[in-house]
C-alpha cells in the first residue's frame, strides 16, 4: 500500500483503519522488537560492557518490557485469531502500564537521590519483589537481580578490568549517571522509559479500542442485514 | 445576619476538624505493625540501616542527626545494621557491632551516637563517603573493606578480631539478624518504635512530621 493511500484510509476512516492496522503483523512485531532492544540494550550494552548496574525499579521495568515483548509476539502469530490478540493486548497493556508506573516511581527517587529533598520516597530494598512473586532474581540474576544502587546509575568499573579506549571513552561520558544526554543531564533514564511506556500504552489502548468499535460495527451491520432480510421476506 | 455568622462559624468549625483529622496518622499509609515484632524493644526507636545504601547515608547526614537529640527522653536510640545488603554487610556489622560496644564502653549514650565522639559514626561515614562519593566498591576482598573502616577509628585488624569474638558482640549481631524482616517490607533505612511499629519513608514530609508520628507511635 502507498502511503497516500494510507493517509486517505486514514481521514476517511480512522477507526476502521487503525483497527485494520492491529490486525495486520508489523506494528506487533515493531513493538516486540522495540521492546526487546531496550532490554538488550540495557543488559547487553549498558550492564555488561559499560558496567552501569540496574537498580531495583530498573530491573522491574526489564519485565515490563519483556512483558510487552512476549504480548507482540504472541499476537504477531496470527494477528487475526482473536484469542492470540487478547493475550497479546493483555500482557502488552499491561507491561505498558506496569511500566509507566515503576518509571514514576524511579524519578522520584532519581530526584530524591540527587538533591536533598529526601522526603516523599522509600528506601531501597534489600531484594525485589516482582509481581506475582516470581522468582526472577534467583531464575536468571544477570538480568533480574538488582546489583545497583537506588536511583545511581554511573558506571561502576571493577578494579582491574581493562577497558578499550572505547569503552574508556563512554564510561566517561555516562560518569554522572545514564542521562539521553549526559553533558547537560538532559533526561534521565526514567523520564526516557516513561515515555516509551506511555506511548506505547496509548497506541495500545486506541488500537484496542478501534478494534472493539469495529467489531461492534460489524455486529450491527450483520444484525441489521439479518433483520432487514427477515421483515423483505415478510413482506 | 445571623445566619452569616452561623455559616462563618461553621465554616470554622469544618476548617478545624478538617485540620485536626490531617494531624492524625493512619495505619499502612504513615506506618505499618510488624507481623513479627522486635522482642524487648519497648521503648526504642531502632533504624534499620547498611553502609551499601544511598538513602541511608542521606538519611545520616541530613535527617537523623537532627532527629536524634529531640527524640522522647523515655525513647532509646538504637541502629541495627543490616548484613544481607552489599557485597560486605556480614563484615560491616561485625565491625559496627563492634565499634558500638566500644563507644557505650566508653560511656557514649544512644544520643551521642552522632556527634564526633562516636567511633561507629566515624566508620559509618567512612563507609558511605568511600562508597558514595568514591564509588569504592573494595574488589580486592573483604579485607581491603575492613581497612577502611579500621584506618577511620585508629583500630588494628589483630584487636578487631579480638573483639568480634566477644559473646556481647555476638548477642549484638544475633539481634541485628532481625533487621532482614524490616528492610523486607519497604527497605532501608527502617524506622521502627517499640519493636512493633515502622514508620513508613515516602510518607514522611518534616523531621517534625517524624517526631509527632514517633510520639504517637511510642504511647500506642
Amino acid at each position: 500500500m502507498k502511503l497516500s493511500e494510507m493517509i486517505g484510509n486514514f481521514r476517511s476512516d480512522p477507526i476502521g483503519t487503525i483497527s485494520q492496522w492491529q490486525d495486520k503483523r508489523f506494528l506487533w512485531v515493531f513493538m516486540a522488537a522495540l521492546s526487546l532492544f531496550m532490554v538488550i540494550l540495557a543488559h547487553s550494552v549498558f550492564q555488561i560492557w559499560l558496567y552501569m548496574r540496574p537498580c531495583e525499579q530498573c530491573v522491574y521495568i526489564r519485565l515490563a518490557f519483556f512483558a510487552m515483548a512476549f504480548g507482540g509476539i504472541v499476537a504477531a502469530i496470527s494477528p487475526s485469531n482473536s484469542g492470540l490478540k487478547i493475550v497479546g493486548y493483555l500482557f502488552a497493556i499491561w507491561g505498558s502500564f506496569k511500566g509507566v508506573l515503576y518509571s514514576i516511581k524511579l524519578n522520584k527517587i532519581h530526584h530524591a537521590a540527587h538533591s536533598d529533598d529526601l522526603f516523599g520516597v522509600q528506601g531501597c530494598s534489600p531484594e525485589p519483589t516482582f509481581p506475582f512473586h516470581l522468582p526472577l532474581d534467583k531464575w536468571s540474576p544477570e538480568w533480574f537481580k538488582p546489583t545497583g544502587d537506588c536511583g545511581y546509575d554511573n558506571p561502576i568499573i571493577p578494579d582491574g578490568a581493562q577497558l578499550s579506549s572505547m569503552q574508556k571513552a563512554i564510561t566517561d561520558f555516562y560518569a554522572d549517571g545514564w542521562y539521553l544526554w549526559p553533558p547537560a543531564h538532559f533526561m534521565n533514564m526514567a523520564q526516557c522509559t516513561v515515555i516509551t511506556f506511555g506511548v506505547i500504552l496509548l497506541a495500545l489502548l486506541v488500537a484496542a479500542a478501534c478494534w472493539v468499535v469495529t467489531l461492534v460495527r460489524k455486529r450491527q451491520a450483520a444484525a441489521h442485514v439479518e433483520t432487514s432480510s427477515y421483515t423483505g421476506k415478510l413482506a | 445576619m445571623f445566619k452569616f455568622a452561623k455559616t462563618i462559624i461553621k465554616s470554622f468549625a469544618l476548617v478545624a476538624l478538617l485540620a485536626g483529622t490531617s494531624f492524625a496518622f493512619t495505619e499502612g499509609t504513615d506506618y505499618v505493625k510488624l507481623a513479627k515484632p522486635i522482642p524487648n524493644a519497648q521503648g526504642t526507636l531502632i533504624k534499620v540501616f547498611s553502609y551499601d545504601c544511598p538513602f541511608c547515608y542521606k538519611y545520616d547526614k541530613k535527617i537523623t542527626p537532627n532527629l536524634v537529640p529531640k527524640l522522647p527522653s523515655d525513647l532509646k536510640f538504637r541502629p541495627f545494621h543490616l548484613k544481607t545488603k552489599g557485597k560486605y554487610g556480614v563484615q560491616g556489622s561485625e565491625l559496627f557491632a563492634v565499634l558500638l560496644l566500644k563507644d557505650q564502653k566508653a560511656g557514649l549514650s544512644d544520643r551521642d551516637l552522632y556527634t564526633e565522639k562516636s567511633l561507629l559514626k566515624k566508620a559509618k561515614m567512612a563507609y558511605y563517603t568511600a562508597y558514595h562519593d568514591k564509588k569504592e566498591r573494595w574488589d580486592a576482598g573483604p579485607e581491603a573493606y575492613l581497612k577502611t573502616g579500621l584506618d577511620a577509628v585508629g583500630m588494628s585488624k589483630a584487636e578487631f578480631d579480638k573483639a568480634k569474638n566477644d559473646p556481647k558482640v555476638k548477642a549484638l549481631l544475633k539481634e541485628w539478624d532481625q533487621s532482614y524482616d524490616v528492610a523486607k517490607i519497604q527497605g532501608v533505612p527502617g524506622f521502627v518504635v517499640n519493636g512493633k511499629y515502622l514508620v513508613m519513608t515516602k510518607s514522611i514530609t518534616s523531621i517534625d512530621g517524624m517526631l509527632k508520628l514517633i510520639n504517637e507511635l511510642k504511647t500506642k
